[in-house]
C-alpha cells in the first residue's frame, strides 16, 4: 500500500488528471440524475396523469330505461349522443377491481326536451369528491362563478355556455325536469366526456327521474361508469381487461393517454440512454487515463518486473491505483454535486426557471459502484498490456 | 549462496526495424559455471546487452533457450520467472535504471519488496550497503541529486542487496570515473574472491580482463 500511496503522490499531475475525470462524470451523472428525479415528480408526473379518464356504457335503442312507464317525450338516458340503458352499481365495482383501475364513479346522465328551451337540457347526476367524475365530467375546480352542488336538493350548476345561450344567472330558477331548479354556480368544465347542459349531485337526479319523471328502475341507479386509470401507460391494458370481461360494455376513450405513454417511454429511454452513454464515456476516459498513465510508467513497471515483481503484483498496484482514483473521484463528484443542489435549493435556483434539482440518496450506492465498475474496467486494459510484455521489451523500448 | 550453471543454446534474437530483418544476436551457444567471472567482450551495437536480456529471461528468444541448472527459463511461467529475478538473479543495467520519483533508499528497497522479507530487514540490509559505498547520507534524495557514479553505485546497491547467485553486469563502469570505476571494480573482485555469486559482465573495455574466468567475444551477433 505504501508503494500505491506513493506512487499516487509521486505523479501528482497524472493522479489529479484521473480524478478530476472521475470527479467531472460523477458531478455530471449526480445532477443528470437529480434532473430526471424532479422530471419525474413534474413532467412525467403530468404525462401520468394525461388522457387516464374513459367513460363505460351500454347503448340501447330504447329511450329512457326499460322500466319507464312514460313515452319518449319525456326524454332518455343517454351518452355521447346515443340511448343507454341502466346499469347497476355492481358494475362500478366490477371494474375497481380491474388492476390498473384508480378510481370508477357512477354517473347518471339524463336528457329532456324543453320548448321553453326549444331544446334538449342534458342533466349530469355526479358523484362527488371522485377523481373519476372531476377527469370525466366536472369538479368545484371548475367553477367560474357562484357555488358549488352541496347537496341541497333542486341545486343545479349550469355550465358556461348553457348559462350564456339562455341568459342564466345566479339563482335563477329553472322550471324543468317536472319541477324547479335552482342555479348555484357556473362551471366551465373543458372538453369533457360526460359534459352536460345542467349538473346536480346523482342523489338529486335518481330523485327527480324516479319522482318527477316516473322513470322507475329499482337497482337501477346509473347510466355511465366513469373510469380513472392510475397511469397513462397501463390504459390500454385496462382497457383490454375491461373489453374482455364485460364485452357488453361501450368504452369511450380520448386515447390521449397513448402519445402521452410513448413520451413518457421516450423520456425513460432517454434518460437511460444518457447515463449510459456517460458511464461509457467515463469509462473510456478512465481506460484511457490508466492506459496513458501506463504507458508513461512503462519502463518503470519493465524495471520493477527485472527486479522481480510479479505481473500479479503489479497487477495489483495498478488495480488499486485506478479504484483509488475512481474512489476519490466519485466522492468528491458527490460531495460537490450534493453541495451544489443544497446551495440551489437554499436559493430556490431553478434551471430554466422551472427545473429544480432534488439530491436523490439512492445515487450515492450507484455512482460508488459504478466507482467501482470504472475503476475495475479502467484497469484492465493495462494489466492485459502488462501480462503480453516482457520486463526487458518495457525496459528498452519505452526510454 | 549456490553458483547457478547457465547455458546458452543456439541462441538468437532477430526481430524487424521499419520493414528491415535485424539479427541483433544469431546462434550463441555457451556455458558458464557456477561461481564463475565470465567477461563478454564486443563492441558497441554487437549485441552485449541483447545477449544479457536474453540470459536473465528480460526476453524472448527468437531461436534457442537458456538454461538455469538445467531448467529452460524461456519456457518458466511470470511467478516462476519473477522468482528467479527477484530471488536468484540480479542485473544492472547499463543506464542504471533507477526510478526518478523514488528516494535512493526507496530505489534499493524496491528489489527487496518480492522477497517479502520484514521492513526492519529490509532497512538494516540497504542501510549497510549503503554506508560500504559511502553513500549512507544520500538515502532520502532522488536519483537525480546525485552524481552519474554514485547513480551507478546505487544501482549496483539494489542488485546486492536481493544477494542473487547470478549477476549480469551490463558496461558497469561504463559511463563512471576512474576512481568510482576502481571502487566498483574492488566489490566485484571481493565477490569473486569470496565466491558469492556467478557474474557476468558485459563489457567493450579491457578493466575486467584481469580477473574473468572465461571471456567470450561477441561480433555483429555472433560469438567470434
Amino acid at each position: 500500500m505504501y508503494y500505491i500511496i506513493k506512487e499516487l503522490r509521486s505523479h501528482s499531475g497524472r493522479t489529479i488528471a484521473a480524478i478530476s475525470g472521475y470527479f467531472i462524470a460523477t458531478l455530471f451523472i449526480l445532477l443528470f440524475l437529480s434532473l430526471t428525479k424532479t422530471n419525474d415528480e413534474t413532467s412525467t408526473g403530468i404525462l401520468k396523469g394525461t388522457g387516464t379518464h374513459f367513460i363505460v356504457y351500454v347503448p340501447s335503442n330504447t329511450a329512457c330505461c326499460v322500466s319507464c312507464d312514460t313515452d319518449s317525450s319525456q326524454g332518455s338516458l343517454f351518452a355521447e349522443g346515443v340511448n343507454t340503458i341502466m346499469l347497476t352499481s355492481d358494475v362500478i365495482d366490477s371494474i375497481k377491481n380491474i388492476s390498473g383501475v384508480k378510481d370508477a364513479a357512477p354517473y347518471l346522465l339524463y336528457k329532456i326536451y324543453e320548448p321553453k328551451f326549444s331544446s334538449d337540457i342534458s342533466l349530469g347526476g355526479i358523484s362527488m369528491n371522485s377523481i373519476a367524475t372531476k377527469n370525466n365530467v366536472c369538479a368545484p375546480t371548475n367553477l367560474i362563478s357562484g357555488k358549488f352542488l352541496s347537496g341541497d336538493p333542486n341545486e343545479v350548476v349550469a355550465e358556461e355556455s348553457f348559462a350564456q345561450a339562455h341568459n342564466l344567472a345566479l339563482g335563477d330558477t329553472l322550471k324543468t325536469y317536472g319541477g324547479k331548479l335552482v342555479l348555484a354556480g357556473i362551471v366551465n368544465s373543458g372538453i369533457k366526456p360526460g359534459k352536460a347542459d345542467l349538473y346536480a349531485t346523482i342523489e338529486n337526479v335518481r330523485n327527480i327521474l324516479k319522482n318527477e319523471l316516473k322513470c322507475i328502475s329499482p337497482g337501477f341507479d346509473l347510466n355511465i361508469v366513469l373510469v380513472e386509470v392510475a397511469n397513462a401507460r397501463n390504459q390500454n391494458q385496462v382497457l383490454l381487461q375491461l373489453k374482455e370481461k364485460m364485452k357488453y360494455l361501450t368504452i369511450s376513450s380520448y386515447n390521449c393517454y397513448q402519445p402521452a405513454s410513448d413520451v413518457m417511454t421516450i423520456m425513460e429511454k432517454t434518460s437511460g440512454v444518457l447515463s449510459i452513454l456517460i458511464f461509457v464515456f467515463l469509462i473510456i476516459f478512465s481506460a484511457k487515463t490508466q492506459l496513458t498513465s501506463l504507458m508513461e510508467r512503462f519502463r518503470e513497471i519493465g524495471i520493477l518486473k527485472s527486479l522481480g515483481w510479479s505481473n500479479y503484483m503489479l497487477s495489483r498496484q495498478i488495480l488499486f491505483i485506478s479504484l483509488i482514483q475512481a474512489f476519490i473521484g466519485v466522492s468528491l463528484g458527490i460531495l460537490t454535486g450534493y453541495l451544489i443542489i443544497l446551495v440551489m435549493n437554499s436559493y430556490h435556483l431553478k434551471l430554466f426557471s422551472q427545473l429544480d434539482f432534488q439530491f436523490k440518496y439512492a445515487s450515492i450506492k450507484l455512482l460508488l459502484a459504478l466507482s467501482l465498475s470504472g475503476g475495475l474496467i479502467a484497469g484492465i486494459f493495462p494489466i492485459l498490456k502488462l501480462y503480453r510484455t516482457r520486463a526487458g521489451d518495457m525496459v528498452n523500448k519505452f526510454m | 549462496m549456490s553458483g547457478y550453471k547457465i547455458e546458452c543454446i543456439s541462441l538468437g534474437k532477430h526481430y524487424t526495424s521499419r520493414n528491415q530483418p535485424v539479427i541483433a544476436l544469431d546462434d550463441v551457444s555457451l556455458g558458464i559455471n557456477g561461481n564463475e567471472v565470465t567477461l563478454i567482450k564486443g563492441r558497441s551495437g554487437a549485441g552485449k546487452s541483447t545477449l544479457l536480456n536474453l540470459m536473465c529471461g528480460l526476453i524472448k528468444p527468437t531461436q534457442g533457450k537458456v538454461n538455469f541448472n538445467n531448467v529452460c527459463i524461456n519456457e518458466l511461467d511470470d511467478n516462476s520467472l519473477s522468482k528467479l529475478l527477484s530471488d536468484e538473479i540480479g542485473i544492472i543495467f547499463q543506464s542504471f535504471n533507477l526510478l526518478p520519483t523514488y528516494t535512493i533508499y526507496e530505489n534499493i528497497e524496491l528489489a527487496l519488496v518480492p522477497k517479502g522479507l520484514s521492513k526492519i530487514a529490509n532497512r538494516d540490509n540497504v542501510i549497510s550497503l549503503l554506508e560500504k559505498f559511502n553513500l549512507k547520507s544520500k538515502g532520502h534524495l532522488l536519483p537525480w541529486e546525485l552524481s552519474v557514479g554514485q547513480q551507478q553505485k546505487v544501482a549496483i546497491i539494489r542488485t546486492l542487496a536481493k544477494q542473487p547467485s547470478v549477476i549480469f553486469a551490463d558496461e558497469p563502469t561504463g559511463s563512471v570515473d576512474d576512481e568510482t570505476a576502481a571502487e566498483i571494480m574492488e566489490y566485484f573482485k571481493h565477490l569473486k574472491e569470496e565466491k558469492m555469486a556467478t557474474l557476468i559482465l558485459a563489457t567493450h573495455g579491457n578493466i575486467y580482463e584481469g580477473f574473468a574466468d572465461k571471456m567470450f567475444f561477441l561480433d555483429n551477433g555472433r560469438l567470434i
